[in-house]
C-alpha cells in the first residue's frame, strides 16, 4: 500500500509540474502574496517582525488557489474515464485518495516554500519575530491541508474540473469568512454552548489563533480533525460515485 | 477459475444485469455478445469488482470480489472500451506506472515489459505521449498494461476496435494463445472475432444471458449456420 501511495504520488506531482498549470499557480501565489504583504497589509506600517501582514490574509490567497490544484485531481479522471483504470488496478481506494491529497499538500508547501525569502530578509535587516513566525508557518501548513482535502472532496463530486474550481472556491470562502453563528443558531443550543460551537467550529480563529502565536493542542486537532474527515468522506464518495 | 451466482446490478427501474450465472475455467476464451444496452460493459465491471452488484456474486478463484477486491484484481488484467490512458504520459511511463500500481517486483517489470512491447509492436512508440499516438496504438498500449502482470484473467471490452487488419490478426492470434493456459473475457460486436477467438459465447440481452454456447452450437440452432444470423434471431426473439 505504501508503494502504491507513493507512486500516486509522484504521478500527481509530476504531472502537476509537468505542465504549466503549477509554475502558473507558484507565480500567481507569490506575485499575489507579496502585493498583499506590502500594499494590503501595511508590511512597514505595522509591527511586523511576526510577518503578520502576510500570514493574516493567508486563508484568502489559499481559497483562491488550492481549488486550482485539487479541482482537477478527481473530476478530471471521472471526465477522461482514467478513473475505472485506477480503480481497476490492485490499489486500495484509501492509497489513492491519500496518494492524491498528499500531491495537491506538497504543491502548497512548495508555494510556501517560495515565501521564505521573506522571513530570511527579515532575519537579516531586522529582528525578526522566529518563533511567530514558525507557527504562522505551521499555520499555513495546517491551513492548506484542510482546504487540499476539502478541495479533494468537493472534486470528488464533480466530473468536469471548472465545476470542482467553482465550488471548491465558494466553499473555502464560506469557511474563511463565516463563523457558523447562524447554523449553529438553528438549533437552538443554549447561548454558552452556542458561543463556545461557533469559535470552535470557526476556521479564522483557529487560524488566527495559531499565527498570534496563542497556540493550544485545539488549533492542531481542529485541522487534523477537519482533514481526516474530508478524506474519509472522500473516500465514500469515490466508493458511491462509481456505482 | 470465475464463478458468478445469480449477478443483479439495478440502476434504478433498470436491470443492467439480470440474474446472470455462469462459470468460466482456466483455457476458455469466451466472447460476451450482446446487442447496445445489453449489459456486457455492467457485467465487465461488476466482474473486475468496479462496480457493486445489487444482489449476487461474483467469485474470482474461489474469493469474493467483494470482500477480497484487491487479492482478485490482482489476478486480473482489464481493458476497458476507451478513454482509460493517461494523455499526457508516454507509453514507457504509463506502463511503468500501471506496474508501480501493481506493485511489481523491477526484475519482473523488466522481463514482461520487453514482451509486451515486443509482441504487441509498441517499441517504435515507446517514448511517444499518448495523446499524439493513433487509435490502434493506444488500444495496444491498454492491452500491454493490462498483459503487464501476466493475469490470470485478461477481460478485454471491443479489444480489437481501431486496429488495422494486419494487427487486428496479430492480436488474435496472441489472445488465443494467451487463452490457452488462462481465462480470456472479450466483449465485441465483430462476429468474426468470435468464431476467430472464442470457444464459448456468452449472449445478453436487457442484462439477462440468454444463450451460453460454443460459437459451432450457436452457428447450428438456425438452418442459416452463421453467427450474425443466429445473433440477430435470439436477439430479437427475446426483445
Amino acid at each position: 500500500m505504501k508503494n502504491q501511495l507513493i507512486s500516486i504520488f509522484k504521478k500527481e506531482s509530476f504531472t502537476f509540474f509537468e505542465g504549466l498549470q503549477a509554475w502558473i499557480i507558484l507565480g500567481v501565489y507569490i506575485l499575489l502574496s507579496m502585493f498583499i504583504t506590502f500594499f494590503v497589509g501595511g508590511f512597514f506600517s505595522i509591527n511586523n517582525m511576526g510577518l503578520f501582514s502576510f500570514f493574516y490574509f493567508q486563508p484568502y490567497i489559499m481559497a483562491f488557489l488550492i481549488p486550482a490544484i485539487t479541482m482537477r485531481l478527481w473530476a478530471e479522471e471521472r471526465k477522461t474515464g482514467t478513473l475505472e483504470f485506477l480503480l481497476t488496478q490492485p490499489v486500495s481506494v484509501t492509497s489513492v485518495v491519500v496518494g492524491k491529497f498528499m500531491s495537491a499538500w506538497f504543491m502548497c508547501l512548495c508555494m510556501l516554500l517560495l515565501s521564505t525569502p521573506l522571513w530570511i530578509y527579515l532575519n537579516v535587516c531586522f529582528e525578526a519575530d522566529n518563533l511567530n513566525i514558525l507557527c504562522g508557518y505551521i499555520a499555513c501548513i495546517l491551513l492548506s491541508g484542510s482546504f487540499c482535502a476539502l478541495g479533494c472532496l468537493i472534486s470528488s463530486f464533480c466530473s468536469a474540473p471548472a465545476i470542482s474550481y467553482l465550488w471548491s472556491l465558494i466553499v473555502l470562502f464560506f469557511i474563511c469568512a463565516d463563523d457558523f453563528s447562524n447554523i449553529i443558531k438553528l438549533f437552538h443550543f443554549p447561548l454558552n454552548i452556542e458561543i463556545k460551537l461557533s469559535n470552535s467550529l470557526n476556521l479564522s480563529s483557529q487560524y488566527n489563533d495559531l499565527i498570534s502565536g496563542q497556540v493550544s493542542f485545539d488549533n492542531f486537532l481542529y485541522f487534523i480533525f477537519l482533514m481526516i474527515i474530508c478524506l474519509v468522506l472522500n473516500n465514500i464518495s469515490v466508493e458511491y460515485k462509481k456505482n | 477459475m470465475i464463478v458468478v451466482k445469480n449477478l443483479c446490478k439495478d440502476y434504478g427501474e433498470k436491470h443492467a444485469v439480470n440474474n446472470v450465472n455462469f462459470c468460466i475455467s482456466r483455457g476458455e476464451i469466451v466472447s460476451l455478445l450482446g446487442p447496445n444496452g445489453a449489459g456486457k460493459t455492467t457485467l465487465m465491471r461488476l466482474l473486475t469488482g468496479y462496480i457493486e452488484p445489487t444482489s449476487g456474486e461474483v467469485k474470482i478463484f474461489d474469493k469474493n470480489i467483494q470482500t477480497s477486491r484487491l487479492e482478485c484484481l490482482a489476478k486480473i488484467g482489464y481493458v476497458p472500451e476507451s478513454g482509460f490512458l493517461y494523455n499526457d504520459m508516454s507509453v514507457a511511463d504509463f506502463l511503468h506506472y500501471t506496474a508501480q500500481l501493481r506493485n511489481l517486483s523491477q526484475e519482473d517489470y523488466i522481463q514482461n515489459f520487453q514482451k509486451v512491447v515486443e509482441s504487441l509492436e509498441l517499441k517504435s512508440v515507446i517514448n511517444q505521449k499518448i495523446e499524439t499516438l493513433s487509435k490502434g496504438f493506444k488500444r495496444r498500449t491498454g492491452i500491454a498494461a493490462a498483459l503487464l502482470h501476466n493475469p490470470e484473467i485478461l477481460i478485454l471490452d471491443e479489444p480489437t476496435e481501431g486496429l488495422d487488419p494486419n494487427q487486428k490478426f496479430s492480436l488474435r492470434n496472441y489472445i488465443k494463445n494467451y487463452g490457452r493456459e488462462k481465462i480470456v473475457i472479450i466483449s465485441t460486436h465483430i462476429m468474426e472475432e468470435v468464431e476467430a477467438m472464442a470457444d464459448r459465447v456468452i449472449l445478453l440481452n436487457h442484462g439477462k444471458l440468454v444463450k451460453d454456447t460454443s460459437p459451432e452450437k450457436l452457428k447450428e440452432l438456425f438452418p442459416e449456420h452463421n453467427i450474425e444470423t443466429a445473433f440477430y434471431k435470439i436477439t430479437s426473439e427475446t426483445d
